[in-house]
């Protein structure tokens, strides 16, 4: 083992431990969620609790806002699952009824907002 | 093909081809990485990009030995004919295995520029190692999931690619060193490019 390949291992040995605490720790709380209808997309904030009803596609869809978390609670497909996914809380998360064509997005602080409706 | 080192001269339906030295060698040197290449390419893997890599163990070899043209050479060929053979051309399984290919191969390149007695074969399969993973990861996430949930999984993939390119260090050392032992006692054939590999 050369000097050159203890540095190697050295730096392999740092950027595991920094791979895991910047990917695997503090999944950024999401602040607002994008809903796509259609081709439509609103954003809402996560920070009031409140009942959202969708017409999509299909007929209309509940999502659910509460605790800074989103989630659907009710739509007219046959899989439901998007009902199934969950409550979506960190921002990245994910839920979507494609029959009904709506999905929605949990967005962190980064992204800048067109708008937000209360 | 002769395996003797001499240039040779072979003629086919007319069409004369003249190959050197080290033409022979890339082919046979090759030829063993994508044996290497194929028989792994059947064992099954954890994660989709998991995988020993024990075919860059020639690589690495090759470029202790003969240097990065020639690596260059068998990694390539590599890639290409075992692409080939398994069926996986120009599939997303080719690209990634390219990208990280050429990825090594650059990192070796520039590992060759280190001042000093540089690195030896544990650092080089390991930084190799983790360059491929690297460059096959970004190529995954360019062309084919293009979402920001993948890099999720390189935490795991990167631990896999520093342990098994510490693994495949210690075979290239310990198959260096039989070389050598055997070069020592029957004093033949194979001709270091440098003979700090110890």
């Amino acid at each position: 083992m050369t000097r050159a390949d203890y540095c190697a291992v050295l730096f392999a040995a740092l950027l595991l431990p920094y791979l895991y605490i910047s990917q695997w720790t503090g999944s950024e709380a999401g602040v607002a969620a994008s809903i796509m209808n259609g081709g439509q997309t609103t954003q809402v904030s996560l920070a009031h609790d409140h009942t959202l009803e969708i017409d999509g596609a299909l007929g209309t869809s509940i999502i659910k806002i509460e605790d800074g978390k989103i989630r659907f609670v009710a739509s007219p497909c046959l899989g439901k699952q998007c009902i199934h996914s969950g409550w979506l809380q960190h921002a990245g998360e994910f839920a979507a009824c494609l029959p009904n064509r709506i999905s929605v997005a949990v967005l962190g602080e980064e992204p800048r907002f067109d708008s937000i409706n209360f | 093909m002769s395996n003797k080192p001499n240039s040779t001269t072979a003629t086919k339906n007319g069409i004369t081809m003249t190959t050197t030295p080290e033409d022979h060698l890339i082919a046979w040197l090759a030829a063993l990485a994508i044996a290497i290449h194929i028989m792994e390419s059947v064992l099954p893997s954890p994660l989709p990009g998991v995988k020993p890599g024990l075919a860059n163990v020639i690589t690495i070899a090759v470029f202790i030995l003969y240097g990065w043209r020639i690596a260059v050479w068998v990694s390539m060929l590599r890639v290409l004919v075992g692409s080939i053979l398994i069926g996986t051309f120009l599939s997303p399984t080719f690209m990634l295995s390219f990208s990280g290919a050429v990825a090594s191969l650059i990192v070796l390149w520039l590992a060759s520029r280190l001042p000093g007695e540089g690195l030896g074969p544990v650092g080089l399969c390991l930084l190799a190692a983790m360059a491929h993973m690297f460059g096959q990861f970004y190529i995954a996430y360019l062309l084919f999931i293009p979402h920001d949930g993948l890099f999720k999984l390189l935490p795991l993939l990167m631990t896999a690619a520093v342990i098994f390119g510490i693994i495949s260090g210690i075979i290239v050392r310990s198959m260096l060193q039989h070389l050598d032992k055997r070069k020592n006692n029957t004093n033949t054939m194979i001709s270091p490019r440098n003979e700090q590999e110890k």
